[in-house]
């Protein structure tokens, strides 16, 4: 008895089960009233000009800490990038090992999510614009890196090898050879990454580090649900925007959609392209003034305390099988709810025209609130835990997978639903059986990516709704115990790279 | 049978002054049709002759700009169950077949039964492939091993797809066959063999409308009709198409 593809889709969504049956004991009475008021606030969001001149400030600050931060990560991406490709180490040296080795190393401060970046940074230099945007340049600089490489070994060696033998001097034979087939992917990717760092900056924001994060968070503590909303509906226009306008420029310069796995796109206008990119130095100078980073500040930094080694001992007493297990059903939790409840919220309002949309809306929201906040939220109503926190990170990773799936949906085209429509065949059969069948693969093989993004996520719900290794940390670094944060963060690295080689292992069965 | 509810008299389709609009001239002008049971009906036509957009209003995919459109006397249903119960009788045999590549034949074949069938067993279906016998009586019909029944689509030849496909339609057992130019792109051999399928599994009370690029190919129908610039231009007898009849419906087009 094995389930058909369609199934397979909706199977995680089998974690509502136990999450539902569980449900209630955590509901601790109060705060109803409370959840009222926010949902009521959705629709009359403030619109005092003091509150609106505050919060655009505070967006600002957001973008351009996003933009600063996602342009080094480009940079440092691309650099390190091919500096661990094993084609280029092949064909200039004859030897693969520098690449692995560096390879192995970038795993590190990729799987350090960018919160713990900017709170280490926090302690060590103290609050500065630049903190946020380099907290956004390590890990993404660190993905980024590997996505260049794992293009660039993909790519055949005969054009790279042939100019080498011709005598080219290696930078221009490295660019010639492999620029022009690099580009559409990274581009691409690219473009994911920008609205990533949105997301990223909003969140550092939470934690203090500037911008509008910081203002979401002291209008939800103070119950001004109004400004809170005002705030939430800048956000969202401006992701919108952003999302529209990178999926515009994919279609307009031919680069390959993220579901368009492996499909043959070439890119077109490539001279427009390279205007645009000339057109955004100067922007990114302007934004990084008026931010007033000052890179040179990073290097003063801030005396530690004493590591004595006395302390290893308590250190090591930590709970930690408890922590270590409760950050991996947080990530099980969150990543069933999301990948699972996506198609299953698709199917059920497949019979109303205005569902997608609502639905549509509700995923956006889901994508640029950051968990910690809904974790917040959640905490008038349910007591802290592990299921409070899986509750606030699967709903921002079901923003981002329902995107993903109607992006599916659209690629997987509507030949077969339609057909079964045409016999009489009910909405969501007709979807489940027409649709699902097609892009279950696919979809699946992103969410068991995804889920080595949640493993990495958890740190930051475990901040606020007090559970797993995220707490812990957070105990940990308000007490400025650095035995203890490194010991946390060596086993938050070890879980997610070996998170990440079992999501890649899935991801390779899948496709 | 399932149609005893329906007269054997009443026509399957009643199309009336149909009007399709187009960009520069409309796809359908002016289109009346009655498809009684028992006929088995060929639509010719040159490309862009409206042939594809005639089989769409016929199955309910398009709804025309102007006109009415009866399936067994009734018009449109206003509710969704009703239009459920209307689309059941009305089967497509899709050009490119529309068959479900990641499901096994069996999961295919029940596609037919999706409509009257509930959420449970829908689901079950792709758990368990249901139905094992009905669905080898199918495939029997069209001459298939029951063997292939938990063969994935995609290890299936050509010609066995077309076959389940037509088989997915004895499942459904629709009263009214369309077929949107099922012929194109197959060698003459497997073309000859699916014709002679369609027309043996579409006698009374079923019917067939079924477009056709080539004129070669009408033995066996009943009627011909031929469109052209979205209109029709003769309705007959096949042993009344004259070859001048043929010249002016291709007339100044790419030959056939």
């Amino acid at each position: 008895m094995k389930p058909a593809a369609p199934l397979l889709v909706l199977l995680p969504a089998l974690v509502l089960l136990p999450v539902l049956l569980a449900l209630p004991a955590q509901v601790h009475g109060g705060g109803w009233e409370l959840i009222g008021t926010f949902l009521k606030a959705a629709i009359q969001p403030s619109l005092d000009p003091l509150v609106l001149r505050s919060l655009l400030e505070g967006l600002g600050v957001t973008v351009g800490m996003a933009l600063l931060g996602w342009a080094c990560s480009v940079v440092i991406g691309i650099g390190l990038g091919i500096a661990s490709s094993r084609l280029v180490w092949r064909s200039l040296s004859g030897s693969v090992l520098p690449a692995e080795v560096l390879r192995r190393l970038l795993a590190l401060p990729r799987s350090i999510h960018e919160l713990i970046w900017g709170l280490l940074l926090l302690q060590l230099v103290g609050l500065q614009p630049a903190v946020a945007v380099l907290a956004i340049a390590i890990p993404y600089g660190a993905l980024v890196a590997r996505v260049v490489s794992d293009l660039l070994d993909a790519l055949p060696d005969q054009n790279l090898n042939a100019l080498l033998l011709s005598g080219t001097a290696a930078p221009a034979a490295l660019l010639t050879a492999l620029g022009p087939p690099l580009l559409p992917g990274l581009i691409s990717y690219g473009g994911y990454r920008l609205e990533c760092a949105l997301r990223s900056a909003t969140l550092l924001g939470v934690f203090g580090l500037g911008g509008l994060g910081n203002e979401l968070l002291l209008t939800l503590q103070s119950l001004e649900f109004r400004e809170l909303w005002s705030g939430l509906w800048l956000l969202l226009a401006v992701m919108l925007g952003l999302e529209a306008l990178i999926r515009r420029l994919r279609q307009r310069w031919g680069m390959p959609s993220r579901f368009g796995l492996g499909a043959g796109s070439s890119g077109q206008r490539g001279r427009e392209l390279v205007v645009a990119l000339l057109a955004l130095l100067p922007v990114l100078l302007l934004v990084a003034q008026a931010l007033q980073v000052d890179p040179m500040a990073l290097l003063q930094w801030q005396p530690l305390p004493a590591m004595d080694g006395q302390h290893w001992g308590t250190a090591l007493a930590l709970p930690w099988l408890p922590l270590v297990w409760n950050t991996l059903l947080l990530t099980l939790l969150a990543a069933a709810l999301a990948v699972g409840g996506a198609p299953l919220l698709l199917l059920w309002v497949a019979p109303w025209s205005w569902g997608r949309r609502l639905l549509q809306l509700l995923w956006a929201l889901g994508r640029l609130w950051p968990p910690p906040l809904t974790a917040l939220l959640l905490l008038f109503v349910l007591k802290p835990g592990v299921l409070t926190a899986a509750l606030a990170l699967g709903f921002h990773n079901l923003g981002i997978l329902g995107r993903l799936l109607l992006e599916g949906a659209e690629v997987t085209g509507s030949a077969v639903e339609e057909a079964l429509r045409c016999g009489g065949v009910g909405a969501r059969i007709a979807l489940l059986y027409g649709r699902y069948s097609g892009l279950a693969r696919s979809y699946l093989a992103y969410g068991a990516y995804r889920s080595d993004v949640i493993l990495r996520e958890t740190v930051v719900v475990g901040l606020v709704a007090g559970t797993g290794l995220g707490s812990q940390l957070n105990e940990s670094l308000s007490s400025f115990a650095w035995d203890q944060i490194a010991l946390l963060l060596l086993v938050y690295a070890v879980l997610t790279i070996v998170g990440e080689d079992l999501s890649d292992r899935a991801r390779r069965r899948l496709l | 049978m399932a149609h005893a509810d329906l007269l054997l008299t009443q026509p399957l389709l009643e199309l009336r002054s149909i009007e399709v609009a187009g960009r520069q001239q409309p796809r359908l002008a002016d289109v009346d049709l009655t498809v009684q049971p028992g006929e088995r009906i060929a639509l010719l036509g040159p490309s862009g002759a409206g042939k594809s957009t005639l089989i769409a209003v016929a199955n309910g995919l398009l709804e025309p700009d102007r006109g009415s459109v009866l399936w067994c006397g009734e018009a449109r249903a206003r509710s969704k169950r009703g239009r459920r119960r209307q689309q059941q009788r009305i089967g497509t045999l899709w050009q490119d077949l529309r068959l479900i590549e990641e499901l096994t034949v069996q999961q295919n074949l029940n596609c037919g039964c999706l409509a009257q069938w509930g959420w449970p067993r829908a689901v079950l279906n792709l758990l368990l492939p249901l139905d094992r016998e009905a669905c080898t009586a199918v495939l029997e019909q069209m001459d298939l091993p029951s063997s292939l029944l938990n063969q994935p689509i995609g290890a299936l030849s050509g010609g066995q797809r077309q076959r389940v496909a037509i088989a997915r339609l004895l499942r459904q057992n629709p009263l009214l066959w369309l077929a949107d130019e099922p012929l194109a792109s197959l060698d003459p051999r497997l073309a000859e063999e699916l014709l002679e399928l369609l027309l043996r599994e579409t006698g009374a009370p079923r019917a067939l409308l079924l477009s056709l690029h080539r004129p070669d190919r009408i033995q066996g129908f009943s009627r011909v009709l031929g469109l052209r610039d979205g209109r029709l231009q003769f309705d007959c007898r096949p042993q009344h198409l004259s070859g001048a009849m043929v010249e002016a419906l291709y007339a100044g087009r790419a030959q056939p």
